[in-house]
C-alpha cells in the first residue's frame, strides 16, 4: 500500500490496461518483430535448417516483376474501390436521408450485406457470376448481350470490385449519421441566400462532413490495400487450401504474399514482402494525413454547440 | 466535462447525441419525387438479389442449376439439399466448433476490453495518453499483416490446431472494443464513484459493481459484434486449425465436392444458407447495436 493516499493509484491504471498492453506486446509486436527476423532468413516454414541471408530478400524484392505487378494492381484496385465506396455510401446516405416511405426497410436492405460473412459472400457471388448458370449473364442475355466470363481474366478484376461495393452499407450508416450531424440552420441559411440544392450540398454539406469523409478514405485505403480473402474465395472452389488458382488480374499484393508463403514455401521472402507492405501502408497513411490539412474542415469551436444545447 | 478532461479527442463525445438525432432530423424536407423509388428498386435488386439467387440455388436439383437456358425457379423445392448439406460433412459438428469459438472469444474480448476501456476512461497514471495513442494507432495496423507472422510464430510454439490463439487474443482485448467502452465510461459522471471511494472500495470493485452493470448496452454491442465477426472469420481458422477441428466458415468451402473436386453448387448453397442464418437473425433483432457501433467507429476521426 502506498503511504500517501491517492484517488488515482498508478498501479490501478496499469492493472486495468495490462491485458491490452500484454496483448499488444505479445500478440502484435512480437509476431511483427519475429516476422522481421524471419525476413532475414531463407526459412521455408518447416525445415529446421535455414540460413541467415541478411537483406537479400529485400534486394530480391526490387527486381521481382511479379511483386511489382501485384503492387501496381493493388494500388489501381485501391484507387478505384475507395472513391467508389466512399462516394457510393455517401450517395446511399443522401437517398436514405430523404423523406422516403418505409425508410427503415430500405436502410436495413442497404445495410444488410455488410454483415454477411466473407465466405457466404463469395459463395453467393460465385453463383451470380457463374457464366452458364449465373443470373447476371441470364439478365444480360435477355438484353441481347453475349455471355461474359465474370470469373476469368481480365473481367474478374471488375467482378471483384462489384463484390466489394456490395458491402458498402456500413459506410452508408456512418455517412447518414454525418449528414444528420450537419446543423439544419446552415443549410437553410444557404437556401435563403438563393443557393440551389447542389450548391448547398457542395459548399455547405460536404465541407461540414469532410472530417468523416476523410476518415472513411483513410480506413478505406488501408482496408482495400490488404484485400485478399475475397479474390481467393471468389475463384477457388476449395478455398485457400488450394493455393495458386487465383487469376492474374485479381492477384493482389496480399494474394502474392500468401502464395510466397504457402505455394513456394518461402516464409523468409514472404515476411520481407509483408514488412515492405507495412511500410508502404504507413507511408500512404501519413501522406493522406498530411493532405487532410488542405481539404478537411475542422470545426474548432465545438463547445459552442454544447452551450447551445444546454440552453 | 471534468471527468473527461484527459480526453484525447473531444469530437468522440458527440457520438451519442448524433445517434439519437438519427430519428428526429430527417423529417424536415419535402417529400422526394416518386422517380427516386425506381432507383431504390434497382439498388434493392443489387443488394438483395444475391441472397435470393443463393436461396433459389439451394432449392434446385443439380440439373436444374446447370440447365440451359437458365431456369429461374425450381420445379419443386429440393429440401433434400439441406439434408445433404447436414450429412455430407459433419455440419453440426463444425457449427458447434464455430459456436464454441465465437462465444468464448466474444466473452473474453468483452470482459478484457471493458476493463481496459475503464482504465483509459476513469483512471490516471503517467504514460496514459501515449498508451492511448498507441492503441488508436494499432487500430490502423491491418490484422492480416500480423496474422502470417503469428502463424509462423504459433507453429513454432506448437499452438497450431488448438483454440489457444483465440483465448490469448480474447484475453488481450481488441483496440476497437476498448475504444467503444472508453467512450461510454468517459460519459458517466464522476459522482458515481465518489461514494464508493469514501466507503473504501477499491477500483476493481468500483468497476465490477458500479460501472460494468451500467455498461450493458455496450456489453451487448461488443458481444454481438465480436460473435458475428468470429462466426464469419475465415482466414484465422483456415490458417491455424486443421480440417478436423476447424470452423463452419472453412468447412463449407472445403467440403461439398463431387469426386472430381468440383464444388456441388446446390448443396454448398444450402450449407451457406444455414451458415448465414444465425448472423441474419442477430442482425434483424439487434440492428440498433450494429448501427450504434458503426456510427461511433466512423465518427471518431
Amino acid at each position: 500500500m502506498a503511504r500517501k493516499w491517492s484517488r488515482y493509484p498508478r498501479r490501478a491504471f496499469y492493472a486495468f490496461v495490462a491485458p491490452w498492453v500484454l496483448g499488444f506486446v505479445l500478440l502484435t509486436a512480437a509476431p511483427m518483430i519475429y516476422g522481421f527476423i524471419v525476413s532475414l532468413t531463407n526459412f521455408d516454414g518447416s525445415s529446421p535448417r535455414y540460413k541467415w541471408v541478411g537483406l537479400r530478400n529485400y534486394i530480391e524484392l526490387f527486381s521481382d516483376g511479379d511483386m511489382w505487378a501485384a503492387l501496381v494492381r493493388t494500388l489501381a484496385f485501391t484507387a478505384i474501390v475507395v472513391p467508389l465506396t466512399v462516394g457510393g455510401s455517401l450517395g446511399l446516405a443522401v437517398i436514405i436521408n430523404r423523406r422516403l416511405k418505409a425508410v427503415g426497410v430500405w436502410r436495413t436492405v442497404f445495410f444488410l450485406p455488410s454483415v454477411v460473412p466473407v465466405v457466404a459472400m463469395a459463395i453467393m457471388w460465385k453463383l451470380v457470376f457463374n457464366s452458364d448458370s449465373g443470373i447476371l449473364n441470364a439478365i444480360l442475355g435477355v438484353l441481347g448481350i453475349p455471355k461474359v466470363g465474370w470469373l476469368v481474366d481480365p473481367t474478374v478484376f471488375y467482378s471483384l470490385i462489384i463484390l466489394m461495393l456490395w458491402g458498402l452499407g456500413g459506410g452508408m450508416i456512418i455517412m447518414l449519421a454525418a449528414l444528420q450531424g450537419v446543423p439544419l440552420e446552415l443549410e437553410e441559411a444557404a437556401k435563403i441566400d438563393g443557393a440551389g440544392r447542389w450548391t448547398v450540398f457542395r459548399h455547405v454539406t460536404i465541407p461540414m462532413i469532410s472530417p468523416i469523409l476523410f476518415f472513411q478514405v483513410v480506413t478505406g485505403v488501408i482496408a482495400a490495400l490488404q484485400v485478399f480473402i475475397q479474390p481467393m474465395l471468389l475463384t477457388n472452389s476449395a478455398g485457400i487450401s488450394a493455393v495458386g488458382g487465383v487469376p492474374d488480374s485479381t492477384t493482389l499484393y496480399m494474394v502474392q504474399v500468401y502464395e510466397e508463403f504457402f505455394l513456394s514455401n518461402r516464409f523468409g521472402y514472404g515476411s520481407a514482402m509483408l514488412w515492405v507492405f507495412f511500410l508502404i501502408i504507413l507511408a500512404l497513411t501519413l501522406v493522406l494525413l498530411r493532405s487532410s490539412r488542405s481539404w478537411v474542415y475542422y470545426e474548432v469551436d465545438s463547445d459552442a454547440e454544447k452551450e447551445g444545447a444546454a440552453r | 466535462m471534468s471527468a473527461t478532461d484527459t480526453t484525447v479527442d473531444e469530437r468522440a463525445d458527440l457520438v451519442p447525441p448524433t445517434t439519437s438525432r438519427l430519428k428526429k432530423r430527417n423529417r424536415s424536407k419535402k417529400r422526394p419525387p416518386s422517380t427516386i423509388y425506381i432507383l431504390i428498386l434497382l439498388l434493392t435488386v443489387f443488394f438483395i438479389g444475391p441472397f435470393a439467387w443463393l436461396v433459389l440455388a439451394a432449392l434446385k436439383t443439380p440439373a436444374e442449376w446447370a440447365s440451359l437456358p437458365i431456369q429461374i425457379l425450381p420445379k419443386a423445392p429440393q429440401w433434400d439439399n439441406f439434408v445433404q448439406a447436414l450429412t455430407q460433412a459433419d455440419f453440426l459438428g463444425y457449427a458447434g466448433n464455430s459456436l464454441f469459438l465465437s462465444t468464448t472469444y466474444a466473452v473474453l474480448i468483452t470482459l478484457s476490453s471493458a476493463a481496459v476501456g475503464f482504465g483509459f476512461a476513469r483512471l490516471r497514471a503517467p504514460g496514459k495518453n501515449a498508451l492511448f495513442l498507441i492503441l488508436l494507432a494499432t487500430m490502423m495496423i491491418p490484422q492480416i499483416l500480423t496474422l502470417l507472422p503469428t502463424y509462423t510464430l504459433f507453429s513454432r510454439l506448437g499452438l497450431l490446431n488448438t483454440y489457444w490463439p483465440w483465448i490469448l487474443w480474447g484475453l488481450g482485448a481488441s483496440p476497437y472494443m476498448v475504444f467503444l467502452f472508453r467512450q461510454f465510461f468517459s460519459s458517466l459522471p464522476k459522482e458515481l464513484e465518489d461514494a464508493a471511494i469514501i466507503d473504501g472500495a477499491g477500483w476493481f470493485r468500483i468497476f465490477a459493481v458500479i460501472f460494468l452493470p451500467l455498461s450493458r448496452p455496450v456489453i451487448i454491442t461488443c458481444f454481438l459484434l465480436q460473435f458475428t465477426w468470429t462466426w464469419g472469420d475465415y482466414i484465422a481458422p483456415a490458417l491455424l486449425l486443421d480440417l478436423d477441428r476447424t470452423t463452419l466458415s472453412v468447412a463449407i468451402t472445403a467440403f461439398y465436392q463431387d469426386p472430381n473436386g468440383n464444388a456441388i453448387p446446390t448443396v454448398q448453397a444450402a450449407a451457406a444458407v444455414m451458415y448465414i442464418l444465425p448472423v441474419l437473425l442477430i442482425f434483424f433483432f439487434a440492428q440498433r447495436y450494429f448501427v450504434r457501433s458503426t456510427v461511433s467507429s466512423g465518427l471518431k476521426g
